[in-house]
């Protein structure tokens, strides 16, 4: 196999973190809708894909976080067996403590972050890439869904995203021009910012946290969304068919529910896989970044990109606001154009070999 | 099903039953009084209380070697279990029982079960009888970890697909089939996972959330009821004791109890839950524990002075007749 065609590497830029939930696509949504299971063996086979990739790209190591939940036994193994022709990485494991919960992910972004990785992989649903999106700094995310409601990560082909990915962190396209940021909504508490949320912000009357998944949309009293879009699932498709916000735009939505049937506007929406429910709108508008917003029930459960994380009660003023200061993630389409026009994928012929003739006519 | 402050009140109290029940055997079977294996619940209350709280008499289920706290949260006496863990004439199965095999099949707890993935196929049964007759009841099939590694336990969710059957399985994973990691010993890693091959839906969740465990068991329990078929549930949790008593534990890590101890007890979790969202107060909490403790040393102090069967006992209730 020749060596590919290779420009400058940043400092950090030859590792690459890779996070894999492993609890992501298993939730309660199996049941209540009709959710695909996401097996550890997939998520595994992911990885590979993105180690191939990264591989060819010239990324030197790859960082892992451990687990209890199969994903780093079934890796190790993998790579123990690995034939001598791949070029994976090195694949080294942080040495981190293991909750089997979401501070797993949140360490494991802090600790690639401070290693100086050029990019991190995240693999899970809109929950996994909000909580590496709070810990990850300035790295960008290359964020890939394995979840249940996928907004905020792409569906995509992961040895397409390692290919990108690899090219970023390697510095063969800069991350200034490869990458986008995203706006957060920010979830304070008595004025101090808490938790943030990558796609929205919905509050329910539930009083209880409990299997976390929220998809009952009566229950719900309003939804903020730092984007729209219209063929989105989950929470944030109520926002996304009233009007359609895109990633870029220097605002997002504030929907106020009410009772389909009392609600001046009752919508079909598709609030997880093979769920559809009506929703009832009562009113929709824009929120401005910066702009605080407050919330009209006083005691119910925040859901955080859908998932209920926080119950609350009148004794604390939660309000919510719109940051435009959120994660890079990386434009895969951008960077493989550039690796298309700039040739970043050709193989150098050995050095005295002649190159190939002429290619075009 | 939403919980009204009457079902958490019932809630609290079926875990602090569980608990105290179970704490006080620990303490009890270390005196010699108690024959043969006890195999303490402890920690797992959530599961048995979140589940059991959803069914009613028309309900059956099955339990396992560690089914103190399946008995007790579908309404088993609590004098007639402490008598059959006792060996005593009193006792709900004449004290011929024991811990491993307490049945009470007018609660619908068709009773503990030595063998490791016996419950499965008798809760297919229960819901197969259940359809047929169209009582409206449910089946709930609980096993271990280890359990959910047995050929039976596999036979009974390709049977209760097959018959689309009312019935819920619970796999109550805390970690060790006896002393085996289930890292080690199953070949999946979410036991949730193998609900896809028989065509049902397969959910993990927290098992140390009583409100995690009920809001997933409301659901598989609804869908059975509605004629939608069965549904498999897996709930991570830690056992606070043995394998059994006397179980020296070397398998688990220094401390490994004590840290769970410390960071899961559903019961504390559940008390600052509700009392945060001020719906019952620490008072009325206290004296639910005053009045459960009172229930189990009374029934601890009768079942030793109750009666214990005679030879001429030797050959009743060994089989029931039909």
């Amino acid at each position: 196999m020749g060596a590919i065609w290779t420009k400058k590497r940043s400092a950090h830029g030859d590792v690459v973190g890779i996070l894999a939930n492993p609890a992501s696509g298993r939730d309660i949504r199996r049941l209540v809708a009709h959710s695909t299971v996401f097996p550890i063996a997939e998520k595994c086979n992911i990885v590979v894909r993105l180690l191939s990739a990264l591989g060819a790209t010239g990324v030197q190591q790859v960082l892992l976080v451990p687990d209890r939940g199969g994903i780093a036994a079934r890796v190790r193994r993998i790579v123990a067996a690995q034939g001598s022709q791949e070029r994976w990485p090195e694949v080294v494991f942080l040495d981190m403590p293991v909750e089997d919960g979401p501070m797993d992910t949140v360490r494991g972004a802090e600790k690639m972050s401070a290693a100086g990785v050029g990019a991190i992989v995240v693999l899970g649903g809109d929950g996994t890439q909000r909580l590496a999106a709070s810990a990850c700094g300035d790295v960008p995310l290359m964020a890939l869904s394995t979840g249940t409601n996928n907004v905020f990560p792409e569906l995509r082909e992961p040895t397409i995203a390692g290919l990108a990915t690899g090219l970023v962190a390697t510095g063969q396209v800069s991350v200034a021009a490869a990458t986008v940021r995203n706006k957060v909504l920010r979830l304070e508490i008595n004025g101090v910012p808490q938790e943030l949320a990558v796609v929205d912000v919905s509050v329910s009357d539930h009083r209880w946290v409990g299997s976390k998944a929220l998809w009952r949309p009566d229950t719900l009293d309003q939804i903020f969304v730092a984007f729209a879009d219209p063929d989105a699932i989950g929470l944030s498709s109520v926002a996304g068919l009233l009007r359609s916000v895109s990633r870029r735009a220097a605002y997002g939505l504030r929907v106020d529910l009410s009772p389909p049937g009392r609600a001046p506007l009752t919508l079909t929406c598709p609030i997880a896989p093979g769920l559809m429910m009506p929703v009832g709108i009562e009113g929709v508008c824009e929120i401005q970044v910066g702009e605080v917003q407050n919330l009209r029930l006083t005691e119910g459960v925040i859901a955080l990109d859908g998932e209920r994380e926080l119950s609350f009660t009148s004794d604390l003023r939660l309000t919510v606001r719109l940051d435009a200061l959120g994660p890079f993630t990386i434009d895969v389409d951008y960077v493989m154009a550039r690796a298309a026009r700039d040739g970043l994928l050709v193989v150098r012929p050995p050095v005295g070999e002649a190159t190939g003739g002429k290619l075009w006519n | 099903m939403e919980l009204s402050v009457d079902h958490l009140r019932k809630a609290y109290r079926t875990m602090r039953l569980i608990r105290g029940f179970e704490e006080r055997l620990h303490v009890e079977f270390a005196t010699g009084e108690i024959s043969g294996f006890v195999h303490l619940y402890a920690g797992e209350e959530a599961i048995a209380t979140g589940v059991l709280l959803l069914l009613d008499d028309r309900d059956k289920i099955t339990s396992t070697h560690r089914g103190h706290g399946h008995c007790l949260a579908k309404g088993c006496d609590v004098y007639g279990m402490m008598d059959e863990i006792y060996g005593r004439k009193t006792g709900l199965c004449a004290g011929k029982g024991g811990s491993m095999h307490i049945a009470d099949l007018t609660k619908g707890m068709l009773g503990a079960n030595g063998i490791v993935g016996g419950g499965p196929p008798l809760a297919c049964g229960a819901a197969l009888a259940a359809k047929r007759l169209g009582t409206g009841g449910i089946a709930i099939a609980f096993v271990g970890d280890g359990g959910a590694n047995q050929g039976t336990f596999l036979e009974s969710l390709n049977l209760a697909s097959i018959w689309t059957l009312p019935c819920v399985f619970v796999i109550e994973n805390n970690g060790y089939a006896e002393a085996t990691s289930c890292k080690y010993a199953g070949a999946c890693d979410d036991f949730a996972d193998r609900a896809n091959g028989f065509n049902m839906p397969g959910v993990t969740a927290d098992g140390h959330d009583f409100f995690a465990v009920h809001e997933a068991a409301s659901e598989a329990i609804r869908r059975a009821r509605e004629g939608g078929g069965p549904s498999l549930l897996e709930f991570k949790v830690n056992r606070y004791f043995g394998h059994y008593e006397g179980d020296t534990q070397a398998y688990r890590a220094p401390a490994e109890v004590e840290k769970i101890r410390a960071a899961r007890d559903c019961i504390h979790d559940f008390a600052s839950k509700v009392i945060s969202a001020q719906l019952l107060k620490q008072a009325e909490l206290e004296s639910i524990d005053r009045e459960v403790k009172a229930l189990i040393d009374d029934a601890v102090r009768k079942a030793k002075a109750a009666p214990r069967p005679e030879r001429v006992d030797l050959l009743t209730d060994v089989y029931d007749s039909y």
